[in-house]
């Protein structure tokens, strides 16, 4: 027993270095999502015509279409057409594009939920369509939409792990290197796991904590990946 | 007279607060017995301890001579003999309503399914709701609901049936036909108790009237008395306070 | 045009792929519902430490990513039970979906109204019949639009089973992918095939919620 503690305490510097791999491509891919959700819901709410169609296909294929195979379109498929990305942009870009298609749908859930005469208020007052839908329609939007947000949060930690499958080294990818490193599998997923369960409590946690504080009482919008 | 239903000083506090401070009454059989007082003062609460959907701190529920608060009592089939008809209806969203007749009559008392719907259609004509069997309840004025839960009640041919707050949910201009069923239901004898604000009602069918205040019996009596010769203050305040008569 | 050609003969090797996912997806479904259907009811109706086991359960699965989940069942269920790739994959993929269906039941069953469990009992009925007769189909008819959400997405994660060898769809297209030197072709098409796969089970489903909506919306 004691020599798997100490075991365990050898690797757990490398699995962190995996973990913090792991978290900067979720921070980036969410953040990258943020950009593209917002346009897109905005987009689909308010746009019309060329840029309304973009932003609609965009959001359906997107999200009906596996993760995976999106990385493998963007990490194997593009060096077809020239475009050759290394393994870790592919990843924060297939994880990226793939959170804002997501996003894009609880920002259209949440905008449409703000109360039509919103709008019209604002419209009375003078405002432009533009001025109307950024100050105005969007900020109590994100209030709405903080509760499915922190959600895709917890999602994008978990998934991702996709990356593992194109070799780029955060935390499972990490596990499985010092697996054919040292053959002792059970310790070492043992560890993955839990250090997934208390990263992923640790932030439920945490928005759960903030949720309570930042979102509107009494109106939130029932969405999400599941 | 053989008295139908007792309760023995029941007790309930919900939290730390006592919401039924020893409260002792009996109904004899075919007799209708109202229940009046503020809202809030346990008079729900005394209902669902009868059949006990609530369980009383203390106290003691005999059910003709079965003492129903008694652990070892088989609680689901003595409901059988208690009816209940809820101030919101509570039907079987999922199921029309003949079904809601007869999901009781198939899964409790193990009747036939030919024989249940026949029961089922019977009650429905009482009520009058006979060609309503299979609307579902989504599709039913609230007084054709209220109606629908009370054939539901009858059709199980309890002892007694409680009423709490029948018409409290409905819109004024559908409060009639539901008293009008449940006035039917006392002549022909039912045994009742019922919560409620319709004075009126009260003073045409009730035999007895029990006003229960911050969790007891302050005064019982017949209508007549209740209503034109209180003995208590605060009955006179009450019902002064609700339909105006002088104190 | 040759690369059609080159898609068209090489479309049903990719295809059987399909089927593979389709059943991938259904086990997963069936059994995830199975086991989230038992663990929301402990929940809301078991005793405390049944329903704190319940708990403990959800939040250790969904607290791991589907992939590591994948690749732990890989290395230490498969080998125990002989499982082949493909139960391997369905079991572990069944395991993840338990713990959302169960959120996904547990919720329902919560919002069907409690007048309901009330006017059952005062029926004379026992809690099961009431649980079994009038609580579980209404709850399970407000699940269906969650219920939807989540096979897609049990669909679309059937593709993780690629990390464990199982040939389905996108395992099937990378092989061709790796013969052909047309990846993006390739792997567009299996992109294409996939999303031709969610917008029918989403058809699909949206059909049954409507059948099954109680009337007056509820």
């Amino acid at each position: 027993m004691a020599e798997e503690v100490a075991f365990i305490g050898k690797i757990i510097p490398e699995l962190l270095k995996g973990l913090a791999v792991t978290c900067r491509l979720s921070g980036g891919a969410l953040l990258l999502g943020l950009g593209l959700g917002l346009v897109t819901a905005v987009l689909r709410v308010y746009g019309t015509g060329l840029l309304k169609a973009v932003a609609v296909i965009y959001s359906e294929v997107i999200r009906g279409t596996p993760l995976l195979v999106q990385l493998f379109i963007l990490y194997y498929g593009l060096p077809d057409v020239g475009i050759n990305l290394d393994r870790l942009t592919a990843g924060y870009l297939a994880l990226g594009i793939n959170s804002g298609a997501y996003q894009a749908e609880y920002f259209r859930a949440a905008i449409q939920s703000v109360q039509a005469g919103q709008m019209s208020a604002a419209r009375a007052l003078g405002l432009s369509k533009l001025q109307a839908v950024i100050y105005v329609i969007l900020p109590q939007a994100l209030r709405l939409v903080l509760p499915t947000w922190a959600n895709e949060v917890i999602y994008m930690v978990k998934y991702a792990s996709v990356v593992y499958t194109i070799a780029v080294p955060e935390l499972l990818a990490r596990g499985q290197m010092l697996n054919s490193k040292y053959f002792k599998p059970a310790a070492i997923f043992f560890t993955v796991s839990v250090i997934y369960i208390i990263v992923i409590t640790l932030i439920t946690k945490l928005t759960d904590g903030l949720e309570k504080r930042l979102a509107i009482p009494g109106l939130a919008v029932e969405s999400g990946r599941d | 007279m053989d008295s139908i239903l007792e309760l023995q000083d029941i007790h309930k506090s919900y939290g730390g607060t006592e919401v039924l401070k020893g409260v002792s009454l009996s109904v004899n059989k075919g007799e209708v017995l109202v229940l009046i007082g503020p809202s809030g003062t346990g008079k729900s609460t005394l209902l669902r301890c009868i059949n006990l959907l609530t369980r009383p701190d203390r106290g003691t529920v005999l059910l003709s001579g079965t003492d129903l608060t008694d652990p070892k009592t088989d609680l689901n089939r003595m409901r059988q003999r208690v009816g209940m008809v809820f101030q919101e209806f509570n039907l079987f969203n999922h199921l029309n309503v003949l079904n809601n007749i007869t999901l009781g009559l198939t899964k409790v008392k193990k009747m036939a399914v030919a024989e249940a719907k026949q029961v089922a259609r019977l009650e429905l004509e009482k009520v009058g709701l006979a060609d309503k069997a299979d609307s579902f309840p989504g599709e039913l004025s609230g007084g054709q609901k209220q109606r629908a839960a009370i054939a539901r009640a009858l059709a199980m041919q309890p002892d007694v049936i409680l009423f709490d707050e029948p018409t409290s949910a409905l819109d004024p201009q559908l409060i009639g036909e539901v008293l009008e069923v449940m006035k039917e239901l006392a002549r022909e004898g039912m045994t009742m108790v019922v919560v409620s604000h319709e004075m009126d009602f009260t003073r045409e069918v009730a035999d007895r009237v029990v006003f229960l205040e911050a969790g007891q019996v302050i005064e019982e009596g017949s209508p007549a008395q209740i209503f034109y010769h209180a003995r208590s203050e605060r009955t006179k305040n009450f019902l002064g306070k609700i339909i105006g008569l002088p104190a | 045009m040759d690369k059609l050609d080159l898609i068209a003969r090489n479309l049903p090797y990719i295809s059987q792929g399909i089927v593979t996912t389709l059943l991938l997806t259904v086990v997963a479904l069936t059994s995830g519902f199975a086991a989230g259907l038992l663990l929301s009811l402990v929940r809301v109706y078991g005793s405390n430490r049944a329903a704190g086991l319940a708990i403990a359960y959800g939040r250790a699965v969904r607290g791991l990513p589907l992939l590591v989940i994948m690749i732990l069942f890989y290395l230490f269920v498969a080998d125990l039970f002989h499982l082949s790739a493909f139960m391997t994959a369905a079991l572990a993929l069944g395991l993840h979906s338990s713990a959302y269906q169960a959120e996904i039941i547990r919720a329902a069953i919560q919002s069907v109204g409690s007048g309901q469990m009330i006017a059952a009992r005062s029926l004379g009925m026992s809690q099961l019949q009431a649980v079994i007769y009038v609580i579980l189909p209404q709850a399970l008819r407000l699940a269906l639009p969650s219920w939807s959400n989540e096979a897609a997405v049990v669909l679309k994660d059937s593709s993780l089973a690629y990390a464990i060898g199982t040939a389905e769809l996108l395992r099937r297209a990378e092989y061709v992918s790796a013969r052909t030197y047309e990846p993006l072709l390739v792997f567009g098409t299996c992109g294409l095939i996939y999303l031709m796969l969610t917008f029918t089970t989403n058809r699909i489903l949206g059909a049954l919620e409507a059948k099954y909506r109680l009337p007056d919306g509820h």
